[in-house]
């Protein structure tokens, strides 16, 4: 007993002092002196995988220590957020193109361009340009200007059809260098959408939709967008605009190609495209890993094209950057080369069936291989070289604007209302979150 | 004791180590709790995206808020999704009424109905995603059965709400359960056989003797449920990400969340959650005085 009491209070002290220092505690392990590098980012298994041989190779051949911080996809922002409010920035980490304005114009990243472009660790000429240019800003705009991060991917979505169901039907496959135009869509769409088994109840679709992701290659083809170009006018009511959100709303209430009403955010139709009940739905290279297990045979094509005649979709991505206040700026630089443009992590990566390559002879090697599915990969580089562009929220100073449109677009697709009344009304109110967000962006 | 007595040397390093003990709680709720607090109080008087250094802008923030019609719906779904608190003390009082007695298998239901309580919600809220899910989900394939077509629970506007709702009462049964129950055990047994000596019935027997004695629990339950309720967020967040069908389905805490990482409005984020803050403490303390005005006691 008389032994404990002492015991108790150290107990007690060093439980208190934990509590101090436990919110504020160094990253421990370092030998003195020794480089040490914080990568922060975010993924699955496979990314994580190839992220930690990358980092260990780059370790080794360049004397440098790197802590790596790996969180879950929801966890990231706020956990990033939280390091940054704490002025505790990781040297290198994950951003989005939508974050590059806030985070340069507060001075988290740094401007990478100098060191990127006398880099030979990397060769710019040899990374897509949609992916580099995505973060660049010149202060106004994004897109132009100085480089704040390099691309960890670029990732082009596409569209891609069931060819089993095409054959078994009958119907003539999709040229693979001719979109569709919206009628020839709907035609076969409809050719497809049948009772296979006689029930009397559908069991097949041409296609099944979600709106956030997959209207913008419809409204972008046929001439409508999001915003003006200097980005300080939302242009949603546009004529071009109303009819391609009401051909999209259409396709289920008119058309009846889609499987039931309201499926806009479920999961339903992915399912029932791997079920193989669906004709036609997209195809990102996130997905190609979990496709390769589908029991019926498939390939990309471009996204149906509007008035224009020419095919649209986005590119997603996601970019490494570094820390303004870095205390190794070179070396975190050359992390971010390392990362973006690792043979073995990309290789790695595009085997595991995630993304693309970064780098283009690698991606054109891998293009050329028609053997293994999809064999049109060479659609993928098309978007990336050619047609594809920003999702239209990632460009502006935050996304409520472009958010807005979504959150009550459920009466258009359920045919309660038509496209044109709902975003003469939406307009306004995305006009005001525009003006917001340029405002605190110190534009316009 | 008096103050002037002396102390004796045991009795200081006693003192001391008690000290110590005391000092964790209280540091922990200064740094944790209490500075966080002002901190957001003053974070709502300013323009702050949450990265920068805030700048003072006075009650802009919550001039905004109520002119902001996501806020006040977001208010409203909070507000109609407590409708599941006095559903789901009901239930747990019949469970518990039924549990209290002595029968065979009342450990295993006591189990089945405690285990939703100890799963993670986040676990909880994927599967009852699936099972929402308008076609192949559980409940409209058990609806199918009676020939009821069930409806999109979770795209609907009309019942995305009620769904959420279902998940919560079930979800937060086996916790009132077991707390109804322990309050059952320790009412005296002699008052209900003084009852039915008078002739009581055994629904007058409930209702002016069970529910008197269980009532602190009842209080301690609703308040309880009104501050969890009002801060509803996880299972909203994972079963409806983009705040449900035209915003049907957004709590209070899903917008303040969204407004400060998705939309850099950390300022803004910071006086809703003052407000909200507030509306519990108001609630809470309505709460206790008209519980002062129930109160009595047996002896």
């Amino acid at each position: 007993m008389k032994k404990s009491r002492p015991m108790a209070a150290t107990l007690a002290f060093v439980a208190a002092a934990g509590l101090m220092l436990g919110g504020c505690s160094a990253p421990t392990g370092a030998e003195a002196g020794e480089k040490k590098l914080t990568f922060m980012f975010r993924g699955g298994e496979d990314e994580k995988k190839a992220y930690e041989q990358a980092v260990s190779q780059f370790e080794k051949d360049n004397g440098v220590d790197v802590d790596i911080i790996v969180t879950t996809a929801d966890q990231y922002t706020t956990k990033l957020k939280a390091a940054i409010a704490g002025k505790q920035v990781p040297d290198v980490f994950y951003i989005g193109p939508g974050d590059v304005q806030a985070y340069v114009q507060n001075g988290i990243v740094k401007d990478i361009t100098e060191y990127v472009e006398k880099s030979d660790t990397i060769d710019l000429d040899n990374i897509w340009e949609y992916g580099v240019d995505s973060y660049r800003f010149d202060g106004k705009l994004t897109g132009q200007g100085a480089i704040y991060a390099l691309p960890k991917d670029v990732g082009p979505f596409s569209f891609g059809y069931n060819k089993t169901m095409f054959e078994k039907a009958g119907i003539p496959l999709p040229d693979k260098d001719k979109p569709y135009t919206f009628d020839q869509f709907v035609d076969i769409s409809k050719k497809l959408t049948a009772d296979t088994n006689g029930d009397g109840s559908l069991d097949q679709w041409g296609t099944g939709l979600n709106v956030q992701w997959n209207l913008q290659p419809f409204v972008w083809s046929n001439g409508g967008d999001w915003l003006n170009e200097d980005r300080t006018k939302v242009t949603v009511d546009t004529p071009e605009f109303a009819e391609t959100l009401q051909w999209f709303a259409d396709l289920q209430n008119v058309h009846g190609v889609t499987p039931s009403v309201a499926e806009a955010q479920t999961l339903d139709t992915y399912q029932r495209w791997m079920k193989g009940e669906i004709g036609f739905f997209p195809i990102a290279p996130w997905d190609l890993s979990t496709y390769q297990k589908l029991g019926f045979d498939w390939d990309v094509i471009p996204y149906p094209a509007g008035k224009t005649g020419k095919p649209a979709t986005w590119t997603g991505t996601l970019g490494i950057a570094v820390s303004e206040n870095t205390q190794h700026p070179e070396d975190a630089v050359k992390l971010v080369e390392f990362l973006t443009a690792n043979k073995e992590a990309q290789e790695s990566l595009v085997k595991a069936g995630i993304q693309i390559p970064n780098l283009k002879d690698m991606a054109e090697t891998w293009a050329a291989d028609t053997t293994t599915k999809p064999a049109n990969k060479a659609e993928f580089l098309e978007i990336v070289k050619d047609y594809g562009r920003a999702l239209p929220g990632g460009n502006t100073y935050n996304a409520e604007w472009y958010d807005e449109l979504f959150t009550n677009i459920q009466p258009v697709l359920d045919g309660k209302q038509t496209a044109k009344d709902y975003l003469k009304e939406a307009q306004p109110r995305m006009q005001q979150f525009l003006d917001a967000a340029n405002q605190q962006a110190g534009i316009g | 004791m008096s103050m002037t007595m002396r102390r004796s040397r045991l009795h200081r390093k006693e003192h001391l180590a008690a000290l110590l003990f005391v000092a964790i709680p209280v540091i922990g709720f200064l740094l944790f709790t209490l500075f966080p607090l002002l901190f957001s109080v003053y974070a709502s008087f300013t323009n702050w995206n949450g990265i920068s250094s805030p700048k003072f802008k006075g009650i802009d923030n919550y001039v905004k808020m109520f002119e902001d019609r996501y806020f006040l719906k977001s208010l409203w779904n909070t507000l109609y999704m407590m409708i599941g608190i006095p559903v789901g003390l009901a239930i747990s009082l019949a469970l518990a009424l039924a549990l209290n007695r002595k029968m065979r298998g009342t450990t295993f239901f006591r189990t089945v109905y405690y285990l939703p309580v100890i799963s993670s919600i986040a676990a909880v809220a994927i599967l009852w995603q699936w099972a929402f899910n308008g076609d192949f989900g559980l409940i409209n394939q058990g609806l199918s059965l009676v020939g009821i077509d069930g409806p999109n629970w979770l795209q609907d506007t009309s019942t995305v709400k009620p769904a959420l709702i279902i998940m919560a009462v079930w979800k937060g049964l086996g916790y009132s359960m077991l707390l109804y129950l322990a309050a059952l055990q320790s009412v005296p047994r002699y008052l209900y056989e003084a009852a039915s000596l008078d002739g009581a019935s055994p629904w007058q027997q409930f209702r002016h003797i069970t529910i008197p004695m269980v009532r602190p629990v009842t209080f301690f339950l609703i308040v309880t449920s009104i501050i969890g309720g009002s801060q509803i967020f996880v299972e909203i967040n994972i079963m409806t990400p983009t705040g449900g069908p035209e915003f049907e389905s957004a709590s209070i805490v899903w917008y303040i969340w969204q407004k400060a990482f998705d939309n850099l409005q950390m300022g803004y984020a910071s006086a809703m959650s003052v407000v909200l803050g507030l509306l519990v403490f108001i609630i809470t303390f309505i709460q206790f005085r008209l519980n002062r005005r129930n109160q009595f006691s047996i002896d």
